[in-house]
Order: structure tokens, then sequence, then C-alpha cells
């Protein structure tokens, strides 16, 4: 139970500032990216028409995810996004499992990776919008219906990254919590297994589905 | 006879245990009320599968109970835990994890058992689609409990940190609008994720082939519902986090307490309304999908003028909190 919220930081002073870094973090995100380069060249490597078992699993998820893509936006845009979205959902799902093996941690525990991902999907929708419509009518939304909506839209809009990235960290960060506490309370007799399997693999699967979802349709909402 | 701050901080734990798991019984109860009601109509409708609808009842009422369980969870710990009485915040802190999770089980308990109860109807519907309804379901009634695990993370947040470098003064107003902002906020957004799980399960079983489609857009709507609750959420970790100078006046105390109501009441009704609106998208995208695209945008744009009223608290709290 001590070991509830604490974290390992490097501290760097920089020109008066202290520069954080969070090690644990950087590490999960750092055997996260690995795994999945080695997944990637893995399922790669020997493809052919007649695809290996490998292949098939790795086709199977482009497949998947670039029907999703070309759902929300259109033939041409899916070209350009699917790859991102592809990259996003896969880091997020492993990201989320990660915490089932023993002494790795979810990097998404950490708020700082939802919200890193969850700013970049809204400078990404936002870059998408103004390359589509052109500014003026980019921005011109900002003052729908009135004109002095306009610092309210703007809220609206941040409050996007807020929760988009607040949703995520909150359920992984909850489900650890709740594994570790009832684990503790009942001397790690029988609930671990069915706690893990449910918040570790059901919970963390539907969340980097949904999060990959939100930032196709924030993507979808600004083009259109 | 005169009590120290230990005592304090011990009696607000029974206050504070009592109150999680008495809010936190509320909900459940009625939404596996609710399941077993319309099992029973399922059961009543299709008798053949009788079986095979007990079952789906059982598992959506499991699942409906977890909100409740977290309760009783936080509720034990405050009631078998020690706490050390660092100072009055201690009590303000412990009492206000109690509200926090009893009033944050509410509406996760009520939400998740409305998809339960539509899957049984749903069974006895489309006895073929029994599977694919089950894991709908679960999907659905999982997403309606991130409302009350959130209201657990803030909870424990106010449980196990350490508040004793803080100015008494200000400082226990905070810590128990926080929880009633977490608690709050998640009432609305549990119950209107139930609602749009209960309209996906109804639309399976009515057009199993749109069955992917619909799972989707009911993932969507339930993860946009959720936004008021995750602004009571950042009320809450605002208040907790933000440092503030000590007063011995009773304004800014009162100024704190005030931001968390806001933030809380006021994220009950978007939540409620973002719920209905998607489950209007996601019954009809069941019975037309060819008109997908036109549903999904209407609805999200519906959805965003629903949660303006929960960003109007927002920037009230947030101005109660930075600027009063």
């Amino acid at each position: 139970m001590e070991e509830l919220g604490k974290i390992h930081q490097l501290i760097v002073p920089l020109f008066g500032h202290n520069m954080v870094f969070n090690l644990e973090v950087i590490l999960m995100t750092w055997i996260v990216i690995a795994i999945l380069i080695v997944f990637g060249v893995a399922t790669t490597r020997g493809k052919g028409m007649l695809p290996g078992s490998l292949q098939v699993v790795g086709e199977l998820f482009v497949g998947q995810l670039y029907d999703l893509t070309e759902d929300a936006l259109d033939r041409e845009m899916a070209k350009t996004y699917a790859p991102l979205i592809f990259a996003l959902f896969l880091f997020l799902f492993l990201g989320n499992w990660i915490g089932m093996v023993p002494h790795l941690e979810e990097p998404t525990k950490d708020l700082n990776t939802p919200l890193s991902l969850g700013l970049m999907g809204f400078v990404i929708a936002h870059y998408a919008g103004i390359k589509s419509k052109g500014f003026k009518a980019y921005a011109k939304e900002y003052f729908q219906p009135i004109f002095f909506m306009m610092p309210l839209n703007v809220i609206g809009e941040l409050a996007k990254i807020v929760s988009i990235s607040f949703r995520l960290f909150g359920n992984i960060m909850g489900g650890s919590i709740i594994i570790l506490v009832v684990s503790h309370l009942t001397w790690s007799i029988v609930f671990p297994p069915f706690l893990n399997a449910f918040f570790g693999l059901f919970v963390g699967a539907i969340q980097a589905f949904v999060f990959t979802m939100l930032t196709v349709v924030y993507i979808s909402v600004q083009v259109k | 006879m005169a009590y120290d701050i230990q005592t304090w901080v011990n009696l607000a734990a029974f206050i504070g245990g009592g109150l999680a798991m008495g809010f936190g019984a509320i909900g459940a109860a009625i939404g596996e009320g609710y399941t077993a009601a319309q099992a029973n109509t399922a059961i009543a409708r299709n008798n053949e599968h009788a079986g095979e609808i007990f079952k789906s009842m059982l598992v959506g009422q499991a699942i409906a109970e977890s909100a409740s369980i977290f309760a009783l969870v936080v509720a034990m710990i405050l009631l078998f835990t020690n706490f050390a009485a660092q100072s009055y915040i201690t009590i303000a802190a412990v009492m206000g994890a109690g509200l926090c999770m009893g009033l944050g089980a509410i509406g996760s308990g009520i939400g998740s058992g409305f998809p339960a109860g539509e899957a049984c109807v749903g069974v006895a519907r489309q006895p073929a689609m029994s599977g694919r309804l089950t894991t709908n379901m679960l999907i659905g009634s999982a997403v309606c409990q991130t409302p009350s695990i959130f209201a657990l993370v803030t909870s424990f947040i106010l449980l196990f940190s350490d508040f004793s470098a803080n100015p008494a003064s200000p400082t226990w107003a905070a810590i128990l609008g926080a929880g009633l902002a977490a608690g709050l906020s998640a009432i609305g957004s549990g119950i209107g994720g139930g609602v749009v799980a209960k309209a996906s399960c109804e639309g399976i079983a009515r057009q199993p082939s749109a069955a992917t489609p619909v799972t989707n857009i009911m993932l969507l709507g339930q993860a946009i519902t959720q936004t008021p609750a995750i602004l009571g959420l950042l009320v809450a970790f605002i208040l907790i986090f933000r440092g503030y100078p000590a007063s011995e006046f009773l304004g800014p105390p009162m100024a704190l307490l005030a931001a968390g109501l806001c933030m809380g009441f006021g994220a009950i009704g978007p939540g409620i309304g973002e719920g209905i609106a998607a489950s209007g998208g996601v019954k009809w995208v069941a019975r037309n999908e060819r008109v997908i695209g036109d549903i999904t945008r209407s609805m999200l744009v519906g959805m965003a003028v629903a949660e303006s009223t929960a960003i109007y608290s927002m920037v009230i709290a947030l101005v109660l909190i930075f600027v009063v």
C-alpha cells in the first residue's frame, strides 16, 4: 500500500528552472515502443501472397483500423491519417496491457502520456481542419451562433483535450489502484487474476479503442 | 471531556464510511431491480430461452454491482485504517473521500442496469444474437463504470495524500469541495452512459447486421457522455493540488466549497442529457445504417450543445477558485 502514488523522478536544474523526468514512465514507454517495432518487423519480414500466421495478425490489425478510419474520414484522407491512427491504437493497446506483467507499469498511468497524446491529436485535428477548409472558414466556426460565444467555444475545444486524456488516465490509474488495494485487502488470494483480466485486459482494450476513435472523430469533425 | 484531533479524525472516518456505503447502495440496487424486471418480461415473452436470459441477467447484475463494491472497499478502508491525524484537514479528507465515493457510485449503478435489462429483452427477441448481445452489454456496462472509477481515484487521493504542510483554514473546504465535485458530477454521466448502452443493446437485437457500427457509435456516445464527469474530476484535482495562502476569513473557504458544489451539480444534467442525445443516435443507426454519417454528425453537435451548461459550471467553478 505504501507504493501508492510514488514515482521516481530525475530533477535537472536548468537556468533556474527544474526539469523533471519521470524515469519509470520513460522506460516503460520505450519498452512498449521496442516491442511494437519488433512486432512490426516480425509481421512484415517474410511477407508473401500466402501469408504466415504473424502476417495474418498484422493484416487483421491494419485492415480493421483502416476500415474504421475510412468510415469516419473519406478515402483520400484515410490514406494520410490511417498510419497515425494505427500507431496510436497499437501504442495505447500495448501500453494498457503491459501492466499485467510483474514489475512493469502502464505508461498511460501517468497523466503526462495521455495528455501529450491528446494534445497531439488536438493539434493534428486543427491542422487538418485549416488545411481542408482554409483559415477563414475555420476561424468563422468559433463565432457561431453569435460572435460573443467565442470564448466559450474556445473553452469547449480545450475541454476536449482534457476529457480525452483524463478519461484514459482515470481509467488506467483507477484500475491499477483497485487491483492494488483489493489484492492487499484479500492477501492476494483468488481475486487478483480476475481483477487483472477485467481492469487490465478488458477496460484497457476498450479505453485504447475509445481514445483512438475519439481522435479520428475530432479530425473528421474539423475536416467536414 | 476534551476531544483531540485524533478522536475527531476517527469520528469523521466512521461518518465517511457510513456515507460511502449508504449512498453507494442506492444506485446499484435500482439498476439491478430494473434488470430483473426486464428479465421477467423477456422470460414471459420467450420462455424457450429462459436459461440464457437468466444467465445474462445474472452477468449484467454482477457488473452493475461493481460500483457498490467500490463503495464497500472505500467504506472498509475508512473503518479499519488508522488515519494519523496531522491537522484538521484530515477530518475533511476522510469525510470528503466517503462522500465522493458514495455519491459517485449512484449514477454508474443505475446506468449499468439499463443495458443489462435491455440485453435480456434482446435475447428473447433475437436468440441467435445472444453472444453478441452479451459482449455488447459487457462493454457498455464496463464503460458505464468509468465515472465511479473517477470518484474512486479522487477518494483514494484524498485518503492517502499528505496535507499536513497546507494551512488548515481554506484547505479543508477545498478538500471537501473536491470530494463533492468528483462525486456529484459522476451521477449524471453514469446514468447517461447507461441510457446509451441500453439503446445499443436494443438496436443490435432489432438489426443484427448493424452490430459493429452500433457498438462503435455506442462507445463514442458513452465516451463523450463522460465529459461532464471528467470536468468534475479536473476541478477536483485543481482544488486538491492548488496551494492556498492561510486565511482567517470565511470567504475563501466558502468560495472553494461553492466551486465544488457548482461543478458537481452542474454536471448532473449535461451527463443525463448527452446520454439521451447519444441514445437517439445509436437507436437510429441500427434502424437506418445508410445515413450513419449524418446521424453521427448531428449527434455530436447536439451533445456538444448539451455539454455547454457543464462548461458554464466549470467556468464559474474556476472563477470561484482562482479569482474570488
